[in-house]
């Protein structure tokens, strides 16, 4: 997996490519928006981090000129300044994912995980199948081990979300932003409390727990 | 070189330009009185001289030259205020008034008009001199006449005419002058006012402002539209300076913990004692806990300062209130708290849905903290009789007392019996912040009473204006 980081902090990106490094990932640094995205178009990245302020170029120019070119590689928006509307003009400029400055390195590892695999899961399915789990797409349905599992219809979506990120790390703000669509901050862990719920139904019961927490990232679902 | 500074000012310029185009039509009417009345004036006089002419060709007609010699005698020395000369074909005198024609040389057959002058006698002897003008031609057998008139008194005429014209072209640009230079006087001043204040702003005193001289004329809407900019600039600022006074403020102390755990750790790492894995995973902890309360009180600020929210649409109330109330409801029942919501259908709103999410999750957070066990919470949104659209959260725990309502909504401020909770004080901060910033408000109120040991419990409703 080679990863781009296209950002003028040098030190920042400089712990972030370390991170990604000792994670396995291939990783190369444009310090700033022009450099960055004549090596992007040199194509071969299976994701762009791209901060959205930059000189000579800024990230959104970037994101908007490779899409324009057609390039769809996934690409995740950093930004200092996190305002919503911040998030809606990366997005609007084809980024796939947006995280705002500063961040936890989990919670970078864990999107751009998501994206560096968004391409495998990209094919429309019908069902899912994560180990012993198997999900029906068409008419709501899961097993594990052949035992029906009932399951609220919120409960659904965030396996399901789990099941496509299978063997990844998943934040609790990125649990948020996807399955109930709400990009803000809890004070409190409300995410846990779902979590811990669908836990309960997918793991009670059966020898092994499938449902993993990440010590300072989040969950897993590992097959 | 530099102009004085009134002939610098556009007022003064555009005066000067006014004043050309008003010369240049007065000069065209004036003009036109002139043809109008001058020239009518020596017109009367040539069809008088021509008239006299005609009748005394008409005598030469019927009886030749010696009935028009006769005629002429006769007339020069009657009442008739003309002056004659008849020659023959070569030009020797034949009779007449004069001694000789004005027009010598003469060798065509005309008619030939001409300007002379006749020196005449007045009334007290004196001689003078008086413009007069004449025609001569000649006749049909080759003799020459010559009739004029003495027109000083109508050339005297015109030339009053004349003088009194360029005196009235003098008042006009006089007067135009005059009223340019009061007008742009005015005009500078009145701009002036508003340069004075501009420069003032330049010069760092955010504090000036237009003098509204209530004539509802365009430099009163100028001086307004001024002072309502800087009205907000100022708010802008004081926002943007006590956001900045208010991080500073707040962030110093957990910061100041911070490092000196950081310090402790090292210390103890240094002498082979303690976890320093764990101290490093307690400071990641303080820095994100450090960076959440900067976070929020940015947001605070930058609603405060914005007025109102960014990216504001139309969406369904009903389902954010629903998303918000399946998302908290495990969190109530986790915590052995009854969980009801009472949510009206199909309510929609314009906002920011993401700030208007941040702040119904805060008072429910606020709830579920707050609440001890087995106590209830109830999240209603619905449309008041009124029009305005009401999200509440009821719940049963100590509530908070009357006179401390409203300094809860500022920000840090946490109550005594509230200061074991983890939480930095900013959460109704951020609601009522995000409250304003849609025109709304946050409103706190007693609960429903003791509750099942508890109470007499909060009510904390954010209210936001009707969607026309």
């Amino acid at each position: 997996m080679r990863i781009l980081i296209i950002e003028d902090d040098l030190e920042a990106a400089g712990a972030m490519a370390h991170g990604l490094k000792e994670a396995g990932y291939d990783v190369a640094h444009a310090p700033d928006g022009e450099a960055g995205l004549a090596e992007a178009q040199k194509g071969g990245y299976d994701v762009l981090v791209v901060d959205r302020m930059m000189p000579k170029m800024d990230g959104v120019t970037v994101v908007e000129t490779l899409r324009r070119e057609g390039d769809q590689t996934p690409v995740l928006f950093l930004s200092a300044l996190g305002e919503v509307n911040d998030r809606v003009v990366g997005l609007k400029a084809g980024a796939d994912d947006y995280l705002v400055k500063p961040y936890a390195f989990p919670e970078l590892m864990a999107r751009v995980e998501a994206l560096s695999r968004r391409r495998e899961t990209g094919a429309v399915a019908t069902t899912l199948k994560v180990g012993e789990l198997e999900m029906n797409l068409i008419n709501r349905t899961v097993h594990r081990q052949g035992k029906e599992i009932d399951l609220q219809p919120r409960e659904f979506q965030l396996l399901e979300f789990m099941m496509r990120h299978a063997g990844q790390s998943v934040t609790r703000t990125m649990l948020l932003e996807k399955v109930w669509e709400y990009h803000f901050d809890p004070q409190t862990n409300v995410i846990d409390v779902h979590i811990s719920r669908l836990r309960s139904k997918i793991d009670k019961g059966f020898d092994r727990a499938m449902l993993q927490t990440v010590r300072g990232a989040g969950y897993r679902l590992d097959p | 070189m530099r102009l004085p500074r009134l002939l610098r000012t556009t007022p003064f310029r555009l005066t000067l330009l006014f004043l050309a185009l008003f010369a240049a039509a007065a000069s065209a009417f004036l003009g036109y009185i002139y043809v109008a009345t001058a020239g009518e004036v020596n017109r009367r006089a040539q069809a008088e001289i021509s008239r006299e002419f005609e009748s005394l060709e008409a005598a030469y007609r019927q009886g030749g030259v010696d009935a028009l010699n006769q005629t002429i005698v006769e007339r020069a020395t009657g009442e008739r205020p003309f002056l004659y000369f008849l020659a023959d074909k070569t030009g020797k005198r034949i009779s007449g008034s004069i001694e000789e024609s004005p027009i010598s040389g003469f060798t065509g057959d005309g008619p030939e008009w001409a300007s002379f002058k006749v020196t005449e006698t007045d009334l007290d002897g004196a001689e003078v001199k008086a413009a007069a003008r004449g025609v001569q031609q000649r006749l049909e057998n080759g003799e020459i006449l010559f009739v004029g008139a003495d027109v000083d008194a109508s050339e005297a005429y015109v030339r009053k005419i004349v003088r009194a014209l360029w005196g009235a072209g003098a008042l006009v640009i006089l007067l135009g002058m005059a009223g340019g230079v009061l007008i742009s006087r005015n005009v500078s001043r009145s701009m002036q006012g508003l340069v004075d204040v501009v420069n003032a702003v330049r010069g760092g005193d955010l504090h000036a402002r237009a003098r509204v001289r209530g004539t509802r004329d365009e430099y009163d809407e100028l001086a307004e539209g001024l002072n309502d900019m800087l009205d907000r600039i100022e708010r802008l600022m004081g926002g943007l300076r006590h956001a900045g006074d208010a991080i500073a403020h707040d962030l110093r102390s957990p910061l100041t913990r911070l490092r000196a755990r950081m310090e402790v750790a090292l210390i103890d790492a240094e002498n082979g004692k303690g976890d320093p894995v764990a101290a490093l995973e307690t400071a990641l902890q303080d820095a994100d806990g450090v960076l959440k309360t900067f976070n929020a009180v940015l947001a605070i600020a930058r609603l405060q300062a914005a007025g109102s929210a960014p990216d504001q649409r139309q969406f369904d109330a009903s389902e954010l209130a629903g998303d918000m109330a399946e998302l908290y409801e495990l969190s109530c029942e986790d915590k052995g708290l009854d969980f009801k919501a009472e949510i009206t259908p199909a309510l929609t709103i314009k906002g920011n849905r993401e700030f208007l999410a941040q702040a119904l999750a805060n008072i429910l957070d606020n709830a579920i903290k707050y609440t001890p066990e087995g106590g209830a919470i109830m999240l209603r949104a619905r449309r008041t009789s009124s029009g305005e659209l009401e999200f509440s959260v009821t719940d049963t725990g100590p509530g908070v007392p009357e006179a401390d309502r409203a300094r809860v909504v500022q920000r840090f401020v946490r109550l005594e019996n509230s200061r074991s909770e983890p939480g930095a004080g900013l959460g109704l901060s951020l609601v009522s912040a995000v409250a304003a910033s849609h025109g709304g408000r946050l409103e706190l109120s007693e609960g429903p009473g003791e509750y099942n040991g508890s109470g007499p419990g909060l009510r904390v409703a954010l209210v936001l204006p009707r969607v026309e």
